[in-house]
This record gives structure tokens, sequence and C-alpha cells, in this order.
């Protein structure tokens, strides 16, 4: 069964997107090859829901990290060599002679392109294949290398008489050989260099999300079955904030609700993405940014978070969040494990409603201990009111210190209700009871 | 003449000029012919007036076309032309005298160069408008008891457009045969009287036309929508009388009518999210914006007291970009007019649903401080929506001078029904949990629970 996660979460959580600014994707997107970009894509997309499986596919990613490789296949070389062989080459031997022929002549009498793409694509390959062929000398048989066993298979392949008979050639190329190799290529051993290929996007794969994690000090999470329901960090951060302050969580069956205040710049959306957007990695098996993570695998995200802050939109921005708070109802309500942010519900409304809306909508949620849920909101009298009516809910704020009259914040959380009232605060700050009166 | 002051906030909010493409007010009278009269009613729309006897005046000048019901009498072509013609303003572009052989007159008649040729464009066209102008004039629709009547307010106007016809110098002009072909002399001669001599009346003339148009095509709209021409009163009155007054941009919208007096200078205004409240203020603030251009407003009658400014917080935006959270853009807004209330003024206040961004009882006791401090202001007048109605209970008791009207929400049957129609009292309607109920949220993850 797969992950659930719709749009709105991953653009909340600012996950996905290759052109995007600052998204987790293109943080973690160095690898080098056009396949290698396919294969990462393919992984991001997809989390897994199987807790083994993660724990296997971080320790890949720990042990390239600590294993420090470099790819060592020229980028362009390997763009080439792939080009030649996705050109494909349907005919049979004669055929294919023939073919490679035709394209000699059209290039001796018209300077047709072709024949030298061909060619050069096929010395690519070469090149290419001799380089791995190398690389692979390296790992021992015994060698306890995640990859081992796609290693061996390559190096069966390798063990090849043709391959090897093709790697000891020096000098340049007959046609009649040309002819040859390119049949053998192209067309007899595909498959086998199709695997050559895989394997080494994978390696790109892997080097490329080691290496961004080695560079911001990222660790691995520890995926648990999901009847256990926790949500266990310390020291978790903002993996595309340069110096993000790290906080910690821990969330369980006994207390399945964060309830989060603060003042609107204090960094609660942060840290409501930070959550998210680390188990969703986390679920990947990818790294995260934290000393230490451990959770139960979940069946979905669900986040309302940074609806642009957008009154413009008054009621049908309301009424749009109201459905999406009753599509996350039904969700949960279906007996789903899920993980659910709500940063700020309601804002769009007056006070009041928004008031009694997010104390109604927490506190029926509150009640599926399977999920887990973050809440925030600035109306601090609902989370006054919530302490009184539940007992699974834990209560933290980011604080906001006021320096003279100044608001600093400090992005580190503290247990309890924030009793900040910035409100009448920055009213008298500016004056504004005064300039009237004048 | 005293300035009317406003903000590019209000501006925004009330939708005067909007964005280009979208409905605006300024879109919703712009069916000028000529482009300079697009740009005239632009500038009215720019420069509203505070004085009330220039207002009045403007006001009776609409309502004088709007009875006459008169087309424009040019053809909206020939501006284009002229104007371009007259903006060359370079002495060297005058036609040189020439040989008037059989010859040249014969190479002019198959290729005319296209320079002398944009000049006879002008002469022709000046011709043609200086010909409809005299028709115009002799219209006994228009001219007799207009143009001529020192006592009609649009009298002053007309008389650039007279002093041209009247101008001694044109009257050679002014007889050629407007069908005729003139000759290249001739075109070389008018030229130079029409571009250089007489250039700057004739501007003045076309500035006039431009004006007609901007009158022709308001009162137009008047008459078609049935808008109602106010009565401008000096400021000191301080009273403003809505009847039957509505958001033009709303079909089939429900008319108020709301007194706001020294007595009660602040309406204080409930109701629930969808009850009308924002439109409302928008329909008051468009009608005092209208009516101080001297314009005809959406309304049944009006009467008001100028003001010199109006001032709205309807549509706030965040700047989450300069790192200003809704909060904090809320008390700016309130600062800017503050100071703007400072200064003394009399003014014209929409404050719609104060304190958004902050918990209940900031927003409380902030919507007491500020509605009461405004409050004391009885020179200037004020509207101003919230939902907090313990506020509006504490008011009350600390001020006389607030009326406290709201837009009800009727209950049929699950379903929030509205009226648009303004009651005298404070409401306690609100709505958000309505909604939630009527999408079954609460059931839907209490019943899965019992099971």
């Amino acid at each position: 069964m797969s992950f659930i996660i719709d749009k709105q979460s991953l653009e909340d959580l600012n996950l996905t997107g290759k052109y995007k600014r600052n998204s987790i994707y293109s943080l973690f997107n160095q690898v080098k090859t056009v396949g290698g970009e396919r294969l990462l894509e393919q992984i991001f997309n997809h989390p897994l829901s199987d807790p083994d499986e993660i724990n296997r596919r971080s320790a890949v990613f720990h042990y390239f990290q600590q294993q420090q490789l470099a790819f060592p296949f020229d980028k362009e070389k390997i763009e080439k060599a792939e080009k030649y062989l996705h050109e494909g080459n349907d005919a049979g031997y004669i055929g294919s002679a023939i073919g490679l022929l035709k394209h000699k002549l059209s290039h001796a009498v018209f300077h047709s392109p072709e024949y030298e793409q061909l060619t050069d694509g096929l010395k690519a390959t070469i090149d290419l294949l001799r380089k791995v062929s190398d690389y692979l000398k390296q790992f021992k048989d015994a060698e306890n290398h995640p990859l081992m066993a796609d290693i061996g298979k390559l190096k069966q392949i390798f063990r090849d008489q043709r391959l090897t008979d093709l790697l000891k050639e020096s000098a340049e190329l007959s046609f009649f050989k040309l002819s040859r190799y390119h049949y053998l290529l192209s067309k007899t051993l595909k498959k086998e260099l199709e695997l050559v290929f895989k394997v080494l996007y994978e390696l790109d794969v892997y080097i490329a999300v080691s290496d961004v994690a080695r560079l911001k000090g990222m660790g691995y999470a520890r995926a648990l079955p999901a009847s256990v329901d926790c949500l266990k960090a310390s020291g978790l951060s903002h993996p595309a904030l340069d110096k993000a302050i790290a906080n910690s969580i821990s969330l369980n069956r006994e207390q399945n609700m964060l309830f989060l205040t603060g003042a609107n710049m204090a960094g609660k959306s942060t840290w409501m993405k930070t959550i998210g957007l680390s188990m969703y990695l986390a679920h990947l098996g990818f790294p995260v940014a934290a000393k230490s993570l451990e959770f139960s695998v979940m069946e979905g995200i669900f986040s309302s978070i940074n609806v642009p802050d957008n009154l413009n939109m008054g009621y049908s921005h309301f009424y749009a969040e109201v459905l999406r708070v009753k599509d996350v109802a039904q969700q949960v309500s279906a007996g789903k494990n899920l993980l659910v942010l709500f940063d700020e519900l309601f804002k769009g409304t007056n006070v009041k409603d928004a008031y009694d809306a997010t104390l109604a909508v927490s506190q029926a949620f509150a009640n599926y201990t399977n999920c887990l849920f973050v809440i925030s909101t600035h109306i601090i009298e609902v989370g006054e009111e919530l302490r009184e009516r539940c007992a699974n809910i834990q209560f933290r704020y980011l604080p906001t210190i006021m320096e003279g009259s100044v608001p600093k914040y400090t992005y580190l959380l503290k247990e309890g209700i924030t009793s900040d009232r910035q409100g009448m605060m920055i009213i008298e700050n500016e004056n504004i009871l005064e300039i009237i009166g004048r | 003449m005293m300035h009317f002051s406003t903000d590019q906030q209000t501006l925004n909010d009330l939708m005067v000029f909007g964005k280009p493409g979208a409905n605006s007010i300024l879109s919703l009278f712009n069916k000028t012919l000529t482009s300079g009269g697009a740009e005239k009613l632009a500038d009215m729309f720019r420069y509203p007036m505070a004085d009330f006897e220039g207002i009045n005046t403007r006001s009776k000048i609409i309502q004088y076309f709007a009875v006459k019901k008169l087309a424009f009498p040019f053809q909206p072509a020939l501006f284009d032309v002229i104007e371009q013609y007259l903006s060359n303003t370079d002495e060297r572009s005058k036609l040189q005298p020439r040989e008037s052989s059989v010859s040249e007159k014969l190479k002019g008649l198959v290729v005319a160069d296209p320079h002398t040729k944009s000049i006879n464009d002008g002469v022709t066209a000046l011709r043609q408008l200086l010909a409809d102008l005299q028709r115009f004039f002799a219209d006994p629709d228009f001219g007799q008891n207009t143009g001529t009547d020192g006592q009609h307010p649009y009298s002053a106007e007309v008389q650039p457009m007279q002093a041209l016809l009247q101008d001694a110098d044109l009257n050679g002009f002014m007889e050629e045969n407007a069908g005729k072909t003139l000759s290249y002399t001739a075109v070389a001669g008018y030229d130079v009287l029409l571009r250089f001599k007489k250039r700057d009346k004739i501007r003045s003339c076309l500035q006039a036309i431009y004006q007609l148009d901007v009158y022709l095509s308001v009162a137009g709209i008047a008459v078609q929508r049935g808008f109602c021409y106010p009565d401008a009163m000096p400021a000191e009155r301080g009273e403003v009388v809505f009847e039957g007054v509505y958001h033009p941009f709303v079909k089939g919208a429900v008319a108020n009518s709301l007194r706001i007096d020294p007595q009660g200078n602040v309406i204080f205004l409930t109701g629930a999210n969808m009850a009308g409240k924002s439109t409302l203020m928008k329909s008051l603030g468009t009608a005092m914006y209208l009516a101080h251009m001297g314009f005809p407003v959406p309304a049944k009658a009006m009467s008001f007291s100028v003001r010199e400014g109006i001032y709205t917080s309807i549509n706030l935006p965040d700047n989450l970009g300069r790192g200003m959270s809704h909060f904090y853009a809320e008390v700016l807004r309130i600062k800017k007019v503050s100071q703007e209330l400072g200064q003394n003024k009399h003014l014209f206040i929409i404050i719609d649903e104060l304190f958004r961004g902050t918990n209940v009882k900031d927003a409380y006791e902030a919507t007491v401080a500020i509605t009461s401090a405004f409050a004391a202001k009885r020179n200037c007048m004020f509207v101003m929506s919230t939902h907090i109605m313990e506020a509006g209970d504490t008011l009350k008791q600390r001020c006389n001078n607030i009326n406290f009207v709201y837009l009800p929400t009727k209950m049929d049957g699950k379903l929030p029904v509205y009226t648009y129609r303004l009651e005298k009292g404070i409401t306690a309607d609100r709505h958000g949990m309505i909604i939630i109920n009527n999408e079954g949220i609460l059931d839907i993850l209490n019943k899965k629970l019992s099971i």
C-alpha cells in the first residue's frame, strides 16, 4: 500500500520540485547523471511502508556516508554511452553492419553527422566499460558492501570473453571491428549493459545523497513497526535552513497531540514543517537533520500549513480549510495511522469562530490515539481550554522575548502555553492611542 | 480649494482603479468615446474634491446632461488625427511654398509625400471638427440655453469652444466648404494658422470637448443605472445620510439606509462572515468617494457633509515577505489612520474586522481601546465591524455616540440565510461552527470512535 501524501502537503512541506527554490528534493538532487536523477526522483516520490525495508535503505546511505566514496565516472561519457545504447539497434548482425556502412558512406560523401555520433557513442561506451571494469576490481568478493550482490553480477558480466576482448583493444578500430562491437554492445549484450547502468545510477544516488548528509551533518532515522505509534526525535532541525535551531519532539499513544502556541513570527510553521518533512524523509530511508529519530511507520502525512495568509479570500478561504479538515477527518476516522499537521487553522475567519472551531476540531481529533497530531494556533485561549478537557495533549510554545520594544524570538521550544500577549503591547509601542487622542 | 486625501490601500479596498482588465469603479464609468476624455475621467478619479460648492457644481452639470440626453456631437476618430497633428510643433515641418506649376500639381496628385499628407489630414480633421462644433452650438437642444446663459454652471466650461468659433482669424478657414479638397498653398497657409498661431486655443477647445465627453458618458451611466446625485454640505454639520445605498458590482444588491451624525458618528457593525459586512462597508466607501467627485452614486438619495479624506482598512494584505505578521500589518494600518486623525481633519474612516491575527483577549482589548479612542473624535465618521460582540457591550457603556447596527443571519433549518438588511443592535451571529457542523466533521470523528 502506498504512502498517502497529497499535493497540498507536498507543497506545504516544500518536498518535491526540481526547480523549486529550497525544495527538499533539490537539496538532495546533487546526482551527476541524468539516469541518477531519474532514479532519485523515483525513490523520492515513493516513501516506503515496511520498517525493515526503510532501515535497510538507510543503512546503505549510512554506509556510503561513512565511506566517503566519490563517483568516479565522467558524466558526459555516461550520457553519450547511454544515448548510444538507447538509439537502439533492432537489426540482425548483417543489417546492423549494413546500417553502419550506410552511415559511413553518407558521412564520407555528405559529411553526415550520424556516423560520427555513432562511432563516438560506441567509443565512449567502450571507454566507460573499461572504467567500470577497473572500478570493480577494487571490490573483494567477500567484502561487506551493501551493493555486493549487484557488484557480483557486474563482475560476472565483465568475465564474458567477448567483453574482455573488446576492452583489450587499444588501436584505432577498423570498420569491420567497429561493426562487430556495435552489434555486440547494442544488441547481444544489451540486457547486461542495462544492468551496468542501473548499478551506476544507484551508486550515483547513494553517493550524492550521502554526500549531502555528510555536508549537513545529518543522521538517520530508525523505523519501528506501525503498532508502536511513536515519534521521538532529538536535535531535529530543518535541513534547508542554514542556521536552523534544533528542537526535540516525543509523541506516542499516551500523548498523541502536540499543541503549539506562540506569536506569529516565533517559528511555529517552521517547526511544523520540520516535523512533517523529516517524517517524510524518514519514510524514504533518507538522512534527516536530527541527532536521533525513531518513528513508527505511518500510512501518510496530511498538513495544512502555509495556506497563503491571504485574508482577501475571506470566507471561501475558511470554507476551503473546513473542507480540508473534513477530508483529513474522513481519513483519520477510517482508521489510518496518519501524521496530521494543522498550522493556524481557521485563521481567515474571526477570532471567535476560529476559537470555537479549533477547540472542537482539536478535541475530536485527539481521541484518535493511533494518529499523531501537531496543531498550532495563536489563539492561546484554545490551549487553556484543551488542557482542562484532554489528558493526551502535550503543550509546547515558542517564546517571544521583548528587548525593549522589539520582539525577539529564540526558536527554542518550551513546555506550556505561551503567555505572550504581544497584541496590546504592540499597540502601545506604536503609540496609537496617544496619536488618536492628539 | 481644500484637498481631499486618501491612500493606495483605500483605493484598493474600494476598487477605485482596480487592476487592468478587472472590475473597478473607474471602469464602471469609463464609457468615454475619446482617449482625452478617458484621461480626464481618470484625473477626476484621482482628485476628488473637498469643497462642497465645487462638488455641487459638477454634480449639477452632470445632472443637466442627464436630463438633456445629448449624443456626443463629434466623430471620436477625429481627435486622434488632430492630437497627432498638433503634437508636431517643429517649425521646420511647415510646408514649404513651391512652384504651382502644372507638373508639380500633377506630381502631387499622383503621390502626395507622407509629410504633406499628414498635414493635409490634420487640417481637414480640424475643419470637420469646427463644422461639427458650429452645428452643436446651433442645436437648439444645447446651444442657446447653456452656452449663452451665463447662469448655467456649464457655461463657464463652454468658453474655450466658443472662443475658437468666434475667432475672426479662423473665419476664412471655417468658410471653406467642408467637402472641397484644398489646394497645396491653402493647406500650407492654414497649417501655419492652426498648428502654430492658434495651437493653444485649439488645445483648450479640445480639453473642453474631452470634458464634455466625460460629462456625457457619466450622465449616461447615471441614467442607465438609476444612480442618484448626492447633496454636498459644509463639513461642519458632520452628517451623512445614505438612503438605499448599494454596491454597484453586486447583482440584485440589497439597498440599506444609514445616518451618521455627531450624535452617532461611530457605526459599530456586527454580523456573521457571510452576512455582508464588507460589502456594506464598501458600498458606503464607494458612495462617499464618488460623492466627493461630484459624481452620481449607487443609492436612492444621499446628502453628506464634505470630508477632507477617506481611509479604509478592508482587505489588508499581509506582508510576510517583509517579515510582518498580519496582526502587525493591522496595527500599522491603524497607526497610519490614527496619524491622519491626529491632524484634526474631517475624515471618513472604514475599518473592517480589526485584529484578526491575534488571540481573543487581545482582539477584545484592542477593539475596545481603539474604538473608544475613535469615538472621541466627533468631527470624524467611523464605520467599524467586528465579531467580538463583548466589545460592543463594553463600548455601549463607555460611549454615547456609537450607533450599533448589525446584519442578521436567519436559520433556514440547518442552513444560514442572510437578509443583507441592516438592523439596530448587536448580534451574536457567527457561523463558523455552523459550517463545521453542516460538514459533519465532528460527527465523522465521533461516530467511528463509538463503534
